[in-house]
């Protein structure tokens, strides 16, 4: 059920994902609170990445790739409505990768590069508030100020998954699809991102693919538990990590894996 | 059955911290045995035994809080697994209050004298058959994973304390009466009737740590719910 005047950014119900005939998620319904970090957990290939690209449509790229079900923002926008444009819908939903991405361009290029597109700022001292906004709140600018216009790809790759989220930020989605954000980067690096994301849940709702159940329950108020395409449970991260309801999850986060 | 870990190591320290509280119960449910004959039987070198015992406890309750705190720093235990380390932290403390206060019953019981009141070392011993049971199906409720049977363990406290409370009255009564072979032991059959009581009250916490264990939640037990 889809509830129109909720707190929840984005609302999904019987979603169901087949790639080809292989089905890859069984009717899922899932509903992210607004200024919350969602965890998304479980085992490779069980949907969890699948789904949260059902929620930008990244997958409408994929021919083979079908997906059905209610997708709601802000209880009202049907994000797969013939009448909504993909691009329109990413400015609302960002997305941050597993891999940094960052464009083959200055650093300044690489988050100007959105609200270029999007139209978002008028004038050219506009562009570089919005630029420098977006990196001090993805808590890089301290560090880049001075190199503004060298290459992105020559940052470490902590820097270059902070500028991705600067990226990201800088076209004011509402929310942040992130799929394994921190697993390419070493401790210290990913203790940015995770304060980081801390930080972010304020201005923005988080959704983040993640297999580090540590990470999960660092940094997320809710957690999802995927496995073979179904959502086994859903809850209070407290609560999953301590007395999850179902035997399943508790048989997967403490390494149970038969 | 549940099912076994994936990492092997991680799995045998688990089963290796459960066999520890089963052998740490074992030796405390012995304890506590001993310590109730004693009462009775008055017979110094069982006395004896409850000390020994009680230096075996203490090096398992060691053992236990080393365990513990390597599971938790080297495999960061989460649901059922954390919740089995953090109760076997509070049991195992638990247990071993509980083998001090029968050392120190057994210690007192031996030097009552073979002339005190009958009818109050009767009253004693049922005390302490009565905690003996207690205990013994509190711990039996943990290790089955028993919720309703930790509750019915929880409920006999209340009896406990009423046998506790009443054998207490009748001393004081005699000793208003002046009946000397009471009068003469002093504060030894209360002390020993306060240990007995007060293992009764770890025996309590310790179901209450079974019913967590199981469920995720401690429960707001009040004696009121069950009577």
């Amino acid at each position: 059920m889809v509830d129109q005047n909720s707190n929840y950014a984005l609302q999904t119900s019987e979603v169901y994902v087949h790639y080809g005939k292989k089905m890859a998620i069984n009717n899922v319904a899932l509903n992210f609170p607004k200024n919350e970090v969602t965890s998304l957990i479980g085992p490779s290939g069980c949907g969890k990445s699948t789904f949260l690209r059902c929620l930008n449509r990244m997958n409408d790229v994929i021919d083979i790739c079908n997906v059905k079900g209610k997708f709601l923002l802000n209880g009202n926008v049907d994000i797969y409505s013939p009448d909504i444009q993909v691009e329109t819908l990413r400015e609302k939903v960002g997305m941050v990768f597993q891999k940094p991405n960052p464009f083959p361009k200055t650093i300044y290029e690489n988050v100007a590069y959105g609200p270029k597109i999007h139209g978002i700022a008028s004038s050219q001292n506009e562009l570089d508030e919005i630029v420098k906004d977006s990196l001090h709140r993805a808590g890089l600018y301290e560090e880049v100020k001075d190199r503004m216009e060298d290459i992105a790809t020559g940052l470490s790759g902590g820097q270059q998954q902070r500028l991705c989220i600067a990226r990201a930020i800088a076209i004011r989605p509402e929310i942040i699809l992130m799929d394994e954000p921190c697993s390419a980067l070493d401790p210290i690096a990913t203790a940015k991102i995770e304060d980081l994301i801390n930080e972010l849940k304020e201005n923005y709702t988080i959704i983040i693919v993640t297999h580090s159940m540590s990470q999960a329950s660092r940094v997320s108020s809710k957690t999802a538990f995927f496995h073979l395409g179904n959502l086994v449970e859903y809850g209070e991260t407290g609560k999953i990590f301590t007395k999850p309801d179902k035997e399943q999850t508790n048989d997967y986060i403490t390494g149970r894996f038969g | 059955m549940e099912t076994a870990h994936t990492d092997k190591n991680f799995e045998q320290k688990l089963n290796h911290l459960t066999d520890n509280l089963i052998k740490m119960s074992n030796i405390v449910e012995k304890q506590i045995e001993i310590a109730v004959n004693v009462i009775k039987s008055k017979d110094s070198s069982d006395a004896q035994t409850t000390q020994n015992l009680d230096e075996q406890v203490d090096e398992v309750e060691r053992d236990v809080r080393d365990l513990s705190f390597e599971i938790m720093t080297l495999h960061r235990p989460v649901a059922s697994d954390l919740r089995l380390v953090f109760t076997a932290l509070k049991v195992s403390k638990e247990l071993e209050r509980m083998g001090d206060h029968s050392r120190n019953l057994a210690k007192r019981a031996i030097s009552i004298s073979s002339s005190f009141d009958e009818d109050l070392t009767d009253q004693m011993h049922n005390l302490g058959k009565g905690v003996q049971k207690m205990v013994n199906q509190t711990l039996e409720s943990f290790f089955k994973k028993d919720e309703v049977q930790a509750r019915i363990s929880w409920n006999q406290d209340a009896e406990i304390d009423r046998q506790y409370k009443s054998l207490l009255s009748d001393l004081i009564e005699r000793m208003h009466n002046k009946q000397t072979s009471v009068v003469d032991e002093g504060t030894k059959p209360i002390l020993i009737a306060k240990s007995l009581e007060r293992i009764g009250d770890h025996a309590t916490n310790i179901a209450e740590e079974v019913i967590f264990n199981i469920t995720g939640h401690y429960i707001d037990l009040k004696k009121s719910d069950f009577e």
